[in-house]
């Protein structure tokens, strides 16, 4: 789950990290009253849960306060990147006389926690480590022992960083290093992290992902992770526990398995359009597999239905009848393809045919795409 | 010959008496896997699929001689069971479940390369060796014994490129899910290494999906140490920028993890990409692979 960027200054302020005054605004009147407390120039900020937001034009800046009503009018209940604004931040403009970079993040292939820190903030690192890699440091942490100063001092000099820095930039890594460990975070961020004119440091952005599987376990309060999906559909995903994402076509995918969904969502997406992608993972029941149907069948416009699914860890016999059961309480009369293999495969087989639903014997998920292809072209 | 799984393989099954450990234990068995015991603590003494069920690991490897672990236990108690493990001696060690927090996946991961343990996982269908035995979850009915090797971060698509492959009577040599989630607990490059050395593999099916580095990493490995050939298929060209796509790991970040960075790794190093799993059979017949 990812924070809002005012939830997450809120926690690095918590552990000492200096961030700007600021205040979030759901209206143009309490943005307009927070300005006034800061003070001008006032940075607007949208709390959208996306990437590249700033390029999208969710951030601003006004120097006075008709600047800020109009600004602020246009950001609240605008779209940016199809995610509603519903709060704008509202914070001091930091005189910049430097960006710099931190984050601490996991390092898959290593399977250790990584510091990256760069003398180049404020744009994306994956850039700076392509063209200018000798403004970036990083460095493993050893997972036995955990993170130390020395190793924050180290990256530092490596980046001649001025020695008067040095000491202020280490704080604040170490303190973002406790925000990852204490929020078992998958992505913990600082950018830009502002050297000022007096040459203080200031946090003006702030990104911090938390781990799903760890939220059980974190002391700290957060936020319901599942009121805050905009997706109303992806939101009844979770509510039910499958993985559901939107997509703009028509026609809908359930699958057993992510690799699965995603191959067919490939193969569907050379000739028609996915109208989303719904794996149910293990654990599938008559019931789960209803809810499901009636989740892709919430989407509008739907043309065809395409059920992949294997009996491995799944009873897949015990899915179908739940499906069947979707079809005829609904009278449902959209072509359906199935392909199902595995553990007893042709009870499942015999389950769908008494819907109607083409069962497709053959493995090649191709095949019975080319299959559904063929009778949804028909409507 | 196959990797991991031979005549000398003894697994106790984690977790034995859930609803999951029980059904899987069954279809184990079913296969031919040599399945000696299992182990749930406070459920030691009772039998579960004719298969005596211990409180602890030490003495299940005590009573049974056992070398092989699977594991069904709950997310929130596999660190605790992954470490009792390795420290009762076992040496391979499949990790099943799903959910499990990638720090406790760390700290595993770190305590197995210290103590040279095998391990795969998590959220992985486990191990299958055609004809012989499994470790996992995979169903046996879509694989055949024979000469190809499957590398695979997903479950379900493992099984799609066995049962494409058998249908033409190519049949696998190992078949390996390695896991989904964001760090696991052994990388592609290792495994591959493994099918390289095994006399029983002609060449290699790498099946990956959007998210993570671990094909591009594995590129290198390929260019520098593969004489088998190697074909990849990658899942996941349609999906969403962002968004996690069901695995914890199938996720794509601004530029990393894309399709497109994994396939040009894959090609630059010599693998032939896959467009589409039904091309494996294509790729099979071309390479004269029975």
């Amino acid at each position: 789950m990812r924070l809002h960027e005012h939830e997450a200054l809120d926690i690095f302020e918590e552990l000492g990290i200096p961030v700007p005054r600021r205040g979030v605004a759901g209206t143009m009147h309490e943005a307009l009253h927070l300005a006034g407390e800061i003070g001008y120039p006032v940075m607007l900020k949208a709390q959208v849960l996306v990437g590249g937001r700033g390029f999208a034009g969710g951030i601003k800046t006004a120097s006075t306060p008709e600047e800020l009503k109009n600004m602020a009018d246009v950001l609240l209940g605008s779209e940016i990147k199809g995610m509603p604004v519903r709060k704008i931040l509202v914070c001091e403009k930091a005189e910049v006389a430097q960006e710099l970079y931190v984050g601490i993040t996991v390092d898959g292939y290593s399977g250790t926690p990584v510091i990256v820190v760069s003398t180049e903030g404020g744009v994306r690192i994956e850039e700076t480590a392509g063209t200018a890699p000798e403004k970036l440091a990083s460095m493993h942490i050893d997972p036995s022992f955990g993170y130390y100063p020395y190793q924050a001092r180290r990256m530092l000099r490596m980046l001649n960083i001025p020695q008067s820095l040095i000491s202020a930039w280490t704080d604040v890594i170490g303190q973002l290093y406790k925000a990852a460990e204490n929020y078992e975070a998958l992505i913990c961020e600082i950018n830009p992290l502002v050297v000022l004119p007096n040459g203080g440091l200031l946090a003006v952005d702030a990104v911090l992902e938390v781990d799903d599987s760890a939220i059980s376990r974190i002391r700290q309060p957060l936020p319901d992770r599942i009121e805050r999906i905009e997706n109303p559909l992806e939101k009844r995903g979770k509510e039910i526990g499958v993985t559901y994402v939107d997509l703009d076509g028509d026609i809908g995918i359930i699958s057993s398995g992510a690799g699965l969904g995603m191959a067919s969502m490939d193969i569907i997406g050379e000739k028609m359009k996915p109208a989303n992608f719904l794996e149910t993972g293990g654990g599938i029941t008559a019931e789960l597999l209803y809810r499901c149907m009636d989740l892709i069948m919430r989407k509008p416009g739907i043309r065809g239905i395409f059920i992949n699914v294997y009996g491995g860890i799944n009873p897949i016999h015990e899915g179908a009848k739940g499906v069947v059961r979707y079809i005829q309480e609904h009278n449902l009369q959209l072509p359906i393809v199935a392909k199902a293999l595995g553990n007893r495969q042709e009870e499942t087989w015999e389950i769908f045919r008494s819907a109607g639903v083409h069962v497709v014997t053959e493995t090649a998920t191709e095949k019975a795409v080319a299959k559904l292809y063929e009778l949804v072209g028909k409507n | 010959m196959s990797i991991l799984i031979d005549d000398s393989t003894r697994v106790i099954v984690q977790g034995i008496t859930g609803r999951i450990g029980t059904a899987q234990t069954h279809w184990m068995l079913d296969y031919g896997t040599k399945i000696v015991g299992g182990v749930t603590p406070g459920k030691g003494g009772s039998i579960v699929e004719g298969v005596p069920v211990f409180d602890s690991v030490e003495e299940a490897v005590r009573q049974t001689g056992a070398n092989a672990s699977v594991f069904f236990v709950p997310a929130a108690f596999v660190l605790d069971a992954f470490l009792e493990t390795i420290d009762a001696g076992i040496k391979l060690i499949v990790i099943v479940p799903e959910h499990i927090p990638v720090q406790d996946v760390i700290r595993m991961r770190s305590y197995a390369a210290d103590r040279g343990v095998f391990a795969l996982g998590p959220t992985t269908p486990g191990i299958l060796v055609p004809g012989k035995g499994k470790m996992g979850i995979m169903p046996a009915s879509l694989f055949a014994p024979g000469r190809v090797g499957i590398i695979s971060r997903s479950g379900t698509l493992s099984y799609e490129f066995a049962g494409i492959l058998s249908e033409i009577n190519v049949g696998q040599s190992t078949v390996i899910g390695m896991g989904a989630d964001p760090v696991v607990l052994r990388n592609l490059a290792d495994i591959l290494e493994l099918f390289e050395q095994d006399e029983g593999t002609d060449a290699v099916i790498i099946v990956g999906e959007v998210g993570g580095e671990q094909e591009e990493k594995a590129a290198g490995f390929i260019s520098r140490k593969m004489s088998k050939p190697v074909a990849a298929y990658i899942a996941g060209r349609h999906s969403p920028q962002g968004k996690r796509m069901g695995h914890a790991g199938a996720i794509v970040r601004g530029t990393s993890g894309t399709v497109d960075a994994k396939h040009e790794a894959l090609r630059a190093a010599g693998a032939e990409v896959l467009d589409s799993p039904i091309h494996a059979a294509q790729w099979a017949k071309k390479h004269k692979l029975q």
